[in-house]
């Protein structure tokens, strides 16, 4: 109990010593916590950005993306190349590279009629969704279609310079004929995204419930022609839950609108998948599966045994989307890494010198009380017991002090709440240029602005105080052997 | 005997720059003697007693003390000599300013593992022993010079030594407060029968003591040898 008392008279009674000591390793512990607030802050904004496809850091999806030559597309230099192979089957895909007024209407005729085209996706049967679910490593997996309805409307010209009117479905408002001439300006066209989701298996959809925003999801035993919608795209055309919308002479109903994440596969509407198939004439077949590993350790080794086993397959994991995220979010991740680290580092060796040099000092000032101890019939081992005891307890006033400094500022990067951008890039081997333009990669490209947290935990609060501790306990180290290694007659000999 | 000194030299540093400070000193104690050790600054005075009191080990010769050769005596048997067997009392106190007048007696009860109560009342029996019951609960900086060196009597009387040593005990301190001192150093030899050894460059204190050795330049020019050998 006296040496308890000596500890807390010196504390107490070299309050200067010891709070500069003390504000040295809270300096230092304090850094800690901000930093690793901060950089956990960005982990959980970087989690939040991935998790639209990493589920639980489990989840892949496969495509049959079209091949194109090149790797880089440049704007102006004419479209990418496709190998007349590609082309043919991109052709099969959409019934035919253009469709004529003819079948449309009869001309001086008023007509309606919507289109389902992909550019760079080649669909498959769905039943590869039953086969990837049976591969080693495979928990499920679901599949889906995601084609650009593209609905044309208005009056067929009654005659045209080539004999009968034609329309190149080319760009908003008809564009031009082969000749240049300008083409009708009687036509209307739109085009929208539309995925068809296994609404079954709504986990593994490329929306889920948890994506709904109002309304509810997709019933598995109600009407075929219901209809999620994308929020902004909702938004942008003023429909909500409960609208109606036409859609190859069918009439859907929005039973809910959902949030698709960044780095999802951003549709306008979301509909049955059977129902998608049945109105685009693709029955059976889907462009996307969406495949769970068993567990995170399964999905590399998945991926290979999918891209062996399907031809042409592009399999993309929550890897390769987390590759492809930037923006501040990820310079402020890097930054925190790299400098955080560096950081912290340098904090706390500079708050352990702090105390240790401090606790040197004071051992020297303090020569001639120490070589007393000795002369009264203090062992050593007392002497570098109270000289690290009274570091240790330096140690855990700057520990909580420095937690305190920690909380501080992560209070204060909270308050001020920076928001950080993150954008993901769309996959490197889906289409580039005016191929793109109908956004079927199986990631979209997106970005989304993220608020900052800075949590600390209970976890990090002990590791700043272990950290502290572990600092006076050095400083005390340092101190207790400089303290030992006096004679007792030369520490009387000292002039203080 | 309490001490026998035979030879002791004690030398700091090599070859040119070596100092000498005690030099080939031969000296006897008895147990209960008074002892005043006398001389000029720089004579080895100090240098003696830390020799006598096993702070410091001599360069050649032996310190017997009660038989043991404290030249061949471990740090640790060292300690445990000085915390049961020898008190020290220092010119300039040497408290530790930290502390309150009792924690500083307390520190030199502390190692003896006395429980808390048992400790602090000994402790306060002991400054009041010294006239400072009163200021038990004061710091070094709040009490005078004379009142700092009965502490450090009071400290120094802790264990219950056998053998005090005081250098120069008298010398930050007024001459009445030191005569006071020196009276109270005596009445402690007369009734308790403790050895003291005192070092002083006061004439007149050397002058008033049963025993006064001088000595110059490290060698002891008189009285090496012990009252009881002198009248045999």
């Amino acid at each position: 109990m006296f040496y308890l008392g000596y500890v807390l008279a010196e504390l107490r009674r070299r309050k200067g010593r010891t709070l500069f000591t003390a504000l040295g390793l809270a300096v230092g512990v304090g850094l800690v916590v901000t930093v690793s607030a901060l950089s956990k802050g960005l982990d959980n904004a970087q989690h939040k950005v991935l998790e639209p496809l990493t589920g639980v850091g489990t989840d892949m999806s496969v495509t049959r993306p079209l091949k194109v030559s090149g790797s880089n597309f440049t704007p102006g230099a004419g479209p990418p190349q496709l190998s007349s192979k590609e082309q043919n089957q991109l052709r099969q895909e959409n019934g035919g590279g253009r469709f004529g007024l003819v079948q449309a209407a009869k001309p001086g005729h008023s007509f309606s009629t919507d289109r389902f085209v992909t550019a760079t996706q080649l669909s498959f049967p769905e039943s590869e969704a039953a086969r990837l679910a049976h591969l080693p490593g495979a928990s499920d997996a679901a599949a889906s279609l995601t084609l650009n309805a593209i609905h044309l409307s208005g009056r067929v010209p009654k005659r045209t310079a080539t004999g009968g009117p034609q329309f190149f479905g080319s760009g908003p408002g008809g564009g031009a004929d082969p000749n240049g001439r300008p083409a009708p300006r009687a036509l209307n066209f739109n085009s929208r995204q539309l995925t068809g989701i296994d609404e079954s298996k709504p986990s593994l959809g490329l929306v889920s419930p948890g994506q709904v925003t109002s309304g509810r999801y997709l019933s598995t035993s109600g009407s075929k022609y219901q209809a999620l919608m994308n929020v902004a795209y909702a938004r942008r055309n003023s429909y909500h839950v409960g609208s109606t919308f036409k859609l190859a002479n069918h009439t859907f109903t929005v039973v809910g609108l959902a949030s698709p994440p960044l780095g999802g596969s951003a549709s306008d509407i979301y509909v049955k998948l059977t129902t998608l198939q049945k109105l685009s004439d693709r029955k059976g077949r889907a462009n996307a599966i969406q495949v769970r590993a068993k567990d995170s350790g399964a999905v590399d080794g998945l991926a290979r045994e999918i891209k062996s086993s399907f031809a042409g397959a592009q399999v993309t994991t929550a890897k390769d989307l987390a590759d492809r995220v930037g923006g501040s979010l990820v310079d402020a991740k890097n930054l925190s890494g790299k400098l955080g680290t560096a950081l912290e580092i340098v904090g706390l060796v500079a708050a352990f010198l702090i105390a240790s040099l401090l606790t040197l000092s004071s051992v020297a000032k303090r020569t001639r009380e120490l070589g007393t101890l000795k002369a009264l019939g203090w062992r050593q081992r007392l002497v570098v017991r109270q000289v690290t005891a009274e570091s240790l307890a330096q140690g855990v006033l700057g520990g909580l002090l420095g937690v305190g400094l920690g909380l501080a500022g992560a209070a204060v990067i909270g308050a001020i709440g920076p928001t950080l951008h993150a954008t993901v890039a769309a996959a490197k081997s889906a289409a580039p240029g005016p191929l793109a333009l109908f956004g079927q990669g199986q990631v979209s490209s997106g970005s989304t602005t993220i608020k900052l947290g800075v949590p600390v935990d209970v976890g990090l609060v002990l590791l700043a105080l272990l950290l502290a501790v572990a600092g006076g306990l050095i400083a005390g180290t340092l101190g207790g052997l400089r303290a030992a290694r006096l004679r007792p007659a030369d520490a009387l000999r000292s002039v203080e | 005997m309490s001490y026998e000194l035979r030879d002791v030299s004690r030398r700091y540093g090599d070859g040119d720059t070596a100092v000498v400070a005690v030099d080939g000193v031969t000296l006897d104690i008895d147990e209960g003697e008074f002892v005043v050790i006398a001389g000029p600054s720089g004579s080895g005075k100090t240098t003696l007693l830390q020799l006598l009191g096993g702070l410091d080990r001599a360069t050649s010769g032996s310190v017997l003390f009660e038989g043991r050769d404290l030249g061949t005596v471990g740090d640790r048997e060292l300690a445990e000599l000085r915390l049961g067997t020898l008190g020290f009392i220092f010119q300039q106190f040497n408290l530790v300013p930290t502390l309150t007048a009792r924690q500083n007696v307390e520190a030199a009860l502390a190692p003896r593992g006395l429980p808390g109560r048992e400790r602090i009342e000994a402790a306060r029996s002991l400054l009041v022993s010294v006239g400072l019951g009163a200021r038990a609960a004061h710091l070094p900086s709040q009490l005078s010079g004379g009142e700092q060196q009965r502490v450090a009597i009071a400290r120094a009387l802790a264990n219950e030594p056998r053998v005090l040593l005081a250098d120069e005990p008298t010398g930050n301190l007024d001459s009445a407060t030191g005569s006071e001192l020196i009276d109270l150093l005596r009445r402690l030899n007369a009734e308790r029968g403790l050895t003291i050894v005192l070092i002083t460059h006061d004439t007149e204190i050397a002058a008033s003591a049963p025993r006064t050795v001088r000595m110059a330049d490290g060698r002891i020019v008189d009285g090496a040898t012990s009252l009881r050998a002198a009248s045999l």
